[in-house]
């Protein structure tokens, strides 16, 4: 600042001068106090919602679910190279996370007017849904099942054959991992499924995400429709989301970042423009 | 797998290639390829070779609708019910799949519930008869055919896997979950890599592949290849079942690359073995000769120069090339009638085991 613009603005009395300190005040303390009033969320991200013990949280209708954020992700259809691939019935799921010391819950409901739960014949198909982790790389895997060299785990839930979790390193090479520490229930009602995945965040297994409990996790999802034939590449998809597991994040990095700058600029403006003032009338 | 639009799926570069040593095409890295010739002028519709396939692989645990093998009516709806119209293979250049459909239940038929009850312990003078949707099922149409009396019509057809060259099934499998084996071109379902999508249930244009609904997993005829490997009865190499058990021993049995065996002279030199359907595109590897019918006659009995199975109804089956297999193949005959030699004739009605079934002729490959 020069004496020039100083001197431009020798007009401002002590009154104008409180006011703006005021508002640079307010804007602070909102940014501190409200971010979710600001801003609700950052693009993409899933937060995590720290619960003292598990409560019902494994129960997809539990009421410790209540005050969990549900975020709505959008799907399309994987367009996958398999007949159909282009023509996935569901566009959009409802997700949640929560978590315990130990363990991650995550909470995906989607719209299906019918509950189709077995493979019990030729033409039936169960739906099914699927949650998608990097194994380890910080770098976001391929979005269609990962690639070789960054691989992905798959927690896997159909509807007549339970649980599974699978590794996949590319589309077409989804295979089991045995004795899966993935537990789902699933319940169907007024048009809708609702699916909890649950895991202990800790694993040292080999191929298996080790969840840390103060990092972002991405994660993408997945929903196939039974009464469609859907299976395999045939499903709706999300793009990459995280699971906002580092508390530092303040569940809004992006926005409190910028209106905390914003503030801070706005003090400093007015703090700087307060001490030219004086110094102009020589105080 | 390449690239893809909505309906069709691009196939990788997976044209036939010729072998070594010979003109036979086969499979890219396929180093002999299994065949099999049936002639459909000596099938009677007995299902010994049906009966003989679901003792050893389909009696049981989500099989019992399966028929690997199984004998069908001509013209008739066949097995599964409509097959023909269900889509599959290949479009006409032979690089795009056209995706089938998955039949129904129904259309293989489903197991009866007969009243053994009733009339066993409960003093019933029922005939007996099942219980209940008894309205279709594999051979329900059976010996029905076409044409009018006198002149009706029909021949028995019995159907494996073709084992193709080209097989949709394969190519129609997101998981390479179904191959072809390199040794011998047989087309099998590995069942640790199989989701049990049923993608290659709707690719085959056959349907020949079948869904396991108790294992969750698809399964196929296996060109009984414990058999030709030397695992079955008292450690020989054997022909497939369906083929050692039929009566009147119509199936040869070798491989298509095996240039002094009988299969290439029928399929290749004669050109009287033809693939059933081959505007499917898969090039089937079971051959069939073409069936012959006495001539029709008049009301009053009197015999008349006219095809009794119409020339256009087997083109439909095998294509144009009927034509000409069945000209050969009177040529031939009326060779014999004159007492001069047919090689072909001779091939067509070996009773020698050794002639029919070809198996070990490469086994000094390693
Ligand atoms: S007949 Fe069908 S199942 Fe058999 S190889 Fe050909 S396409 Fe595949
Ligand atoms: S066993 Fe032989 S004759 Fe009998 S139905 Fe089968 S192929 Fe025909």
């Amino acid at each position: 600042m020069t004496a020039d613009d100083a001197t431009t603005l020798g007009g401002i009395g002590s009154r104008e001068l409180a006011v703006a300190a005021a508002l640079a005040l307010a804007v602070v303390v909102a940014t501190a106090a409200f971010p979710m009033i600001v801003d609700a969320r950052a693009a993409y991200e899933i937060p995590v919602e720290q619960q003292s013990s598990a409560g019902d949280l494994a129960d997809p209708t539990g009421d410790a679910w209540q005050s969990v954020e549900t975020v709505d992700v959008p799907m399309s259809s994987s367009g996958a190279a398999v007949p159909g691939g282009s023509d996935a019935a569901v566009d959009s799921a409802s997700v949640a996370a929560a978590r315990t010391d130990e363990r991650l819950y995550l909470r995906l409901s989607w719209s299906d007017a019918s509950a189709n739960t077995s493979t019990d014949s030729l033409r039936a198909f169960a739906d099914s849904t699927a949650v998608q982790l990097p194994v380890s790389s910080e770098e976001r895997p391929p979005i269609a099942m990962g690639s070789t060299d960054n691989r992905v785990n798959v927690w896997y839930w159909n509807g007549a054959d339970g649980t599974e979790s699978l590794l996949a390193g590319g589309a077409g090479s989804t295979t089991q991992i045995p004795e899966s520490a993935v537990e789902t229930n699933a319940a169907h009602s007024g048009d809708r499924w609702t699916v909890v995945f649950s895991r202990p965040l800790a694993s040292d297994r080999a191929n298996v995400t080790d969840i840390a409990p103060n990092e972002d996790v991405n994660a993408a999802f997945a929903v196939w429709q039974g009464a469609n034939e859907e299976r395999s590449g045939q499903k709706a998809v999300s793009e990459w989301y995280y699971l906002s597991l580092d508390p530092d994040d303040g569940g809004a990095p992006y926005e409190t970042v910028l209106w905390a700058l914003a503030g801070i600029a706005v003090v400093f403006t007015t703090f700087v423009t307060v001490e030219g003032i004086r110094r102009t009338r020589g105080e | 797998m390449s690239k893809t639009t909505d309906d069709t799926v691009h196939q990788t570069e997976d044209g036939a290639r010729q072998t070594e040593d010979g003109d036979v095409p086969l499979a890219e890295g396929v180093d002999h390829q299994v065949a099999m010739v049936m002639d459909l002028n000596k099938c009677i519709g007995c299902q010994t070779c049906t009966i003989a396939c679901k003792t050893n692989w389909t009696e049981s645990g989500g099989r019992e609708y399966m028929y690997w093998n199984n004998v069908e009516t001509k013209p008739g709806a066949g097995y599964p019910r409509d097959w023909e119209e269900m889509g599959g293979g290949w479009d006409e250049e032979g690089q795009s799949r056209t995706p089938g459909e998955l039949p129904e239940q129904e259309d293989y038929g489903r197991a009866w519930d007969f009243n053994h009850e009733a009339i066993m312990y409960e003093g019933s003078d029922e005939p007996l008869r099942p219980m209940e949707n008894a309205d279709w099922g594999p051979n329900w149409d059976e010996d029905e055919g076409a044409g009018e009396y006198p002149n009706s019509y029909y021949f028995y057809l019995p159907r494996i896997c073709n084992h193709c060259t080209h097989p949709s099934c394969v190519e129609a499998c997101p998981r390479s979950a179904i191959y072809k084996r390199e040794e011998d071109g047989i087309v099998l379902v590995d069942q640790d890599r199989c989701r049990g999508y049923r993608y290659c249930v709707e690719g085959c244009p056959y349907k020949k592949v079948f869904y396991n609904a108790q294992t969750k997993t698809s399964e196929k005829c296996i060109f009984c290849y414990p058999r030709i490997e030397g695992e079955g009865p008292e450690g020989e190499v054997r022909p497939p079942s369906c083929a050692e058990d039929c009566p009147p021993q119509l199936r040869h049995v070798g491989f298509l690359d095996d240039e002094a065996g009988p299969i290439h002279k029928l399929v290749n030199e004669y050109e009287v073995a033809l693939r059933l359907h081959p505007e499917y595109r898969t090039e089937p590897n079971v051959y069939y000769i073409p069936p012959y019918a006495p001539p029709q006659t008049s009301e009053s009995g009197e015999t008349v120069d006219a095809d009794r199975i119409p020339r256009n109804y087997l083109e439909e089956l095998f294509g144009p090339e009927v034509e000409s297999a069945l000209n050969t193949i009177t040529r031939e005959r009326e060779k014999v009638e004159r007492g001069e030699e047919s090689e072909l004739m001779e091939i067509l009605s070996t009773v020698n085991n050794d002639d029919q079934y070809r198996l070990e002729v490469f086994d000094d490959d390693g």
